[in-house]
């Protein structure tokens, strides 16, 4: 595990929000996924965005 | 509506216009107050309905000009796209959009829900004692209502889709009610459960084009359910509900319930 703060990530179109450390279970993505893990041809979940147009956000 | 620039005053103004033009098919709601059978009658009703809410976004659109605000109202009214002023249709559309589609369809999915949550006590009980779930009722609700019924979309492209053929140009009815109970993508879908999971429902639409609103959808839904939840201990139908007759956005017209609050 890594120490690393876990971070979170938001989808510029449609606000989708990932968290590493919650991941995304509808995406087959376990709980601290981190986003450098995920594939780059991953699209947002709720519109179909790139993983390239999602930028790191501070919650 | 204040985020819009609607002062609270004109709020009812703006639900009346609302319902006239979603319920334009029902007589308990439309502008006549008759049943519409004729096709060409019911493009009038709506039009003028149209034409008012043109008049109201004409009048702010000229007050934002002369004195923009902190508001959606004034990004509108001084909108510029390629350097040029945004056309006035264009701007209408963005008002109506935003005057209409951020309070009935929530409104909806909340009656819609609390009409399940009566018929199926089991669900009741369990977001009840587990008010973790409440984000899986807000999903559930939004999936089971599905208050946005239809948009039409025109084939950019032939494409080949569950083995149908759409030829570039075709007209595509977007059923988003069928999509949200495809058996292939949702386990027992026409039961409704609090903590179904996954749940990736197409209530919002998909693509560039999502629903703008959906984040304050769910929040105004969460904290109704978080305020609600914690104080009602029963809830059951007194009666039978009512739906309004509409196939565009709609969703229940009356949910009669019994209840116990603490």
């Amino acid at each position: 595990m890594s120490a690393e703060p876990f971070k979170v990530w938001q989808c510029r179109t449609c606000g989708y929000i990932y968290d590493e450390e919650q991941g995304d279970l509808g995406e087959d993505l376990a709980p601290g996924t981190r986003w450098a893990d995920i594939p780059a041809g991953w699209i947002c979940p709720a519109c179909g965005t790139p993983k390239s147009d999602f930028d790191m956000i501070e919650l | 509506m204040e985020v819009l620039g609607v002062p609270e005053s004109d709020e009812p103004r703006m639900l009346k216009l609302t319902q006239e033009l979603f319920g334009n098919a029902d007589p308990d709601l439309n502008r006549s107050g008759k049943t519409i059978t004729d096709a060409g009658e019911g493009v009038d009703s709506i039009q003028s309905v149209v034409m008012d809410f043109m008049m109201y976004f004409n009048a702010i659109t000229e007050d934002r000009r002369a004195k923009p605000r902190d508001d959606l109202a004034s990004l509108i009214a001084n909108g510029k796209i390629n350097g040029e002023p945004m056309g006035h249709l264009e701007a209408m559309s963005y008002y109506i959009i935003a005057a209409t589609a951020g309070h009935d369809t929530t409104s909806s999915t909340t009656a819609g829900a609390l009409w399940a949550l009566a018929e199926n006590p089991d669900q009741f009980a369990k977001v009840k004692a587990d008010p973790s779930l409440i984000s899986g009722l807000i999903e559930e609700s939004i999936r089971w209502v599905t208050p946005v019924k239809h948009f039409m979309r025109t084939a950019t492209a032939d494409a080949e889709l569950a083995g149908k053929k759409i030829a570039k140009g075709d007209w595509l009815f977007l059923s988003y009610p069928s999509g949200n109970r495809d058996e292939t993508v949702f386990e027992d879908p026409f039961s409704f459960k609090v903590d179904r999971t996954p749940n990736k429902h197409i209530a919002f639409g998909y693509g560039a084009h999502i629903c703008l609103g959906q984040h304050l959808a769910r929040m105004e839904m969460r904290v109704l359910w978080e305020e609600l939840l914690s104080r009602i201990d029963s809830v059951e139908l007194d009666g039978t509900p009512t739906r309004m007759t509409a196939n565009f956005v709609c969703g229940p017209k009356s949910v009669p319930i019994r209840f116990k609050m603490h």
